[in-house]
């Protein structure tokens, strides 16, 4: 039996990136329930910062002792069934959450044929490490803030102040310790460490924080709602036009220094341009097949993105935030990480580490005066991505047109137009359908967020809460923790890859991420994200 | 006709039925496909036949099919 893309619906229901629309809009259309006022997805559990026990004078507010680290959301944020998720807890709303997304991950492993039995143990393997890593990243001492201390009445110590940025990086130095320490574990693990499963289905889950971000704003003035609606725009056209012009000189440019400076074949140059200059191993993989190179050239050149993207991971975030741009560009560094680092996978949650580091600095730096809502830079940064993925399918078209009719000439060779669609990432469209009905949602019966919709509006909040906040951190969490279970470092010393290497470090450091920071400063200096005040 | 076509990690092998043709080349291939057909009788007479070649995605890892999963489909016309 073959597995063969030739029909449009092909892999519907036998694709991760299929996968992740379903699992994606699934919990996006029972979060819609709560606008008629059910509640089902408030058992998804969400951690607080904690300490062991609170100082004399202080109170539980942003931070709490152990036993609150977490609560089902819904014993928030519900407005019709508080009482009933107050009453699982936190460990019996993390069975639940664990129960839940068990059958509904298996039911995509099912139909994806993977081994079910090795996928249920690596899941809940991944899962509980995942929440246990959570648990230990938002001790106090962890992710903390000065502003989180003021306010709980805490007195003056030293904290690291990484707010939920703890957390990922935690869960991705877990995975790494597995993947290059405990290689048969990670070996086992790899049926379910599935991270571009898991970034795609939390890449929809970020459609409904986009869609709700103005109603989350528009609780604190019409104005602001009207603004953050205005800015997620402006972040949709501004990351149109910085990636198209990010193509027309990374690729290239990248492409130049492979055959030029490392005298590279012109097929090898060709993936290796893609895969370092466009979005990694999809690009890799795409173009591979668009100049007709064998296989292995791909595989090669994605086993490197995919080391070279958690390289990134680990320094760009912390070094767009305390070096250049800083606070002052929020979204000028959202904009060039999603430019930057390749896979959607590394770039989403390097973006979401970013949106962590930015939000504490910003907030020490003025004294909790100026609150960033929390995603907006996240957003810029996949917003970007997105749409160099949506791109990837005419770009492969184009260079298989150039390699088929002027490069190879190959006699009765014809390249089919449906190949763009067979490369176009599907999930980008539960992501904007996600996105554009909450924003329907805001402009129609919730009328922008004047009085006579904030009724409506609340009530959507309660669905999209549970799943643009518990759901999205939990998928990113396990992004992180599938990431480093991947990703073997020694693979930089195998000999094949040989002058690869070389040419990934010397166009990623010297060429991609200063032009990155440039075109990213060209289309989004300037735009500043909406305070939300000292509310917290 | 629908062939599949893989990678075996030294020739493309394009397959069809009990057809099964490889080359180290794709170009090398094509024509062994068209010799092939000939001699089944399978090439049109009057005008063009069209082959569809579509990739057999098994021949990519399973761990990089999440990132992508597809690799290529192809047309070729013998006879134009």
């Amino acid at each position: 039996m073959t597995n063969q893309e030739r029909k449009w619906y092909t892999g519907m229901l036998t694709q991760e990136d299929w996968w992740a629309v379903w699992l994606g809009l699934g919990f996006f259309l029972l979060g819609l329930l709560s606008i008629g006022g059910i509640d089902v997805l408030g058992w998804i559990t969400y951690p607080k910062k904690w300490v062991f026990s609170l100082p004399e004078g202080a109170v539980a507010k942003k931070i709490v002792t152990v036993n609150h680290a977490f609560y089902p959301l819904g014993a928030k944020y519900s407005q019709t069934a508080k009482d009933f998720y107050k009453g699982l807890g936190p460990i019996g709303g993390i069975l639940m959450t664990y129960l839940v997304f068990t059958v509904a991950t298996s039911i995509g492993a099912y139909f994806m044929r993977w081994d079910l039995k090795k996928y249920i143990t690596g899941w809940t393997i991944i899962f509980f490490l995942t929440y246990l890593t959570w648990f230990v990243g938002h001790h106090a001492f962890f992710s903390a803030s000065v502003v989180d201390l003021k306010k709980s009445h805490f007195p003056e110590m030293f904290t690291l102040s990484l707010g939920g940025g703890a957390s990922f990086i935690l869960a991705l130095i877990v995975g790494l310790v597995i993947g290059n320490f405990f290689k048969p574990f990670a070996q086992y693990l790899s049926t379910a460490a599935k991270p571009e499963w898991f970034i795609k289905t939390a890449i929809v889950f970020l459609g409904v924080k986009v869609g709700y971000l103005p109603i989350k704003a528009a609780a604190t003035s019409q104005k602001l709602g009207h603004a953050v609606a205005g800015l997620t725009f402006d972040l949709f056209v501004a990351g149109a036009a910085a990636t198209i012009v990010a193509y027309m000189i990374f690729w290239p440019g990248v492409y130049l220094i492979s055959r030029k400076i490392f005298k590279l074949p012109r097929a090898t140059a060709a993936v290796l341009g893609s895969g370092i200059s466009i979005c990694g191993v999809s690009a890799a993989v795409a173009t591979g097949g668009a100049v007709r190179a064998k296989p292995v050239v791909s595989i090669m050149v994605s086993a490197l993105v995919v080391v070279w993207a958690v390289i990134e991971l680990v320094i760009l975030p912390g070094f767009f935030t305390h070096v250049w741009p800083g606070t002052g560009d929020p979204l000028v560094a959202g904009s060039a990480m999603g430019m930057s680092v390749k896979t959607d996978g590394a770039d989403a949650a390097a973006g979401e580490l970013l949106d962590e580091f930015m939000r504490a600095k910003i907030s020490a730096e003025t004294d909790g005066k100026v609150v960033w809502p929390e995603g907006i830079i996240t957003t810029s940064a996949v917003m970007t991505k997105v749409w160099i993925d949506m791109f990837i399918g005419l770009w492969a078209f184009v260079l298989a047109m150039i390699w088929v009719y002027k490069i190879d000439k190959r006699p009765g060779e014809r390249v089919p137009f449906s190949e763009v669609w067979h490369r176009f990432p599907k999930f980008v469209i539960g992501y904007f359908v996600a996105w554009f009905v909450y924003l329907a949602i805001f402009f129609g019966p919730g009328h922008a967020g004047a009085a006579d919709g904030m009724a409506v509006l609340k009530a959507a909040k309660v669905g999209a809460i549970n799943v643009e906040k518990g759901m999205r951190k939990l998928f990113f969490m396990l992004t992180f923790m599938s990431l480093g279970i991947i990703t073997d470092f020694a693979k930089l010393k195998e000999a094949q890859f040989g002058k690869m290497v070389w040419v990934y470090f010397v166009a990623l450091f010297c060429f991609i991420i200063p032009v990155a920071v440039l075109i990213a400063y060209l289309f989004h200096h300037g735009m500043m994200i909406p305070t939300l005040g000292a509310a917290g | 006709m629908d062939f599949s076509i893989h990678h075996d990690g030294k020739d493309w092998v394009a397959s069809c039925g009990d057809i099964s043709v490889a080359a180290p080349d794709l170009d090398s291939l094509d024509r062994k496909v068209e010799s092939e057909l000939g001699k089944r009788g399978l090439l049109s007479e009057q005008g063009k036949t069209m082959v569809r070649m579509c990739f057999d995605t098994r021949t990519i890892p399973e761990w990089i099919r999440q990132y992508a999963q597809h690799y290529f489909n192809r047309v070729v016309v013998f006879g134009g």
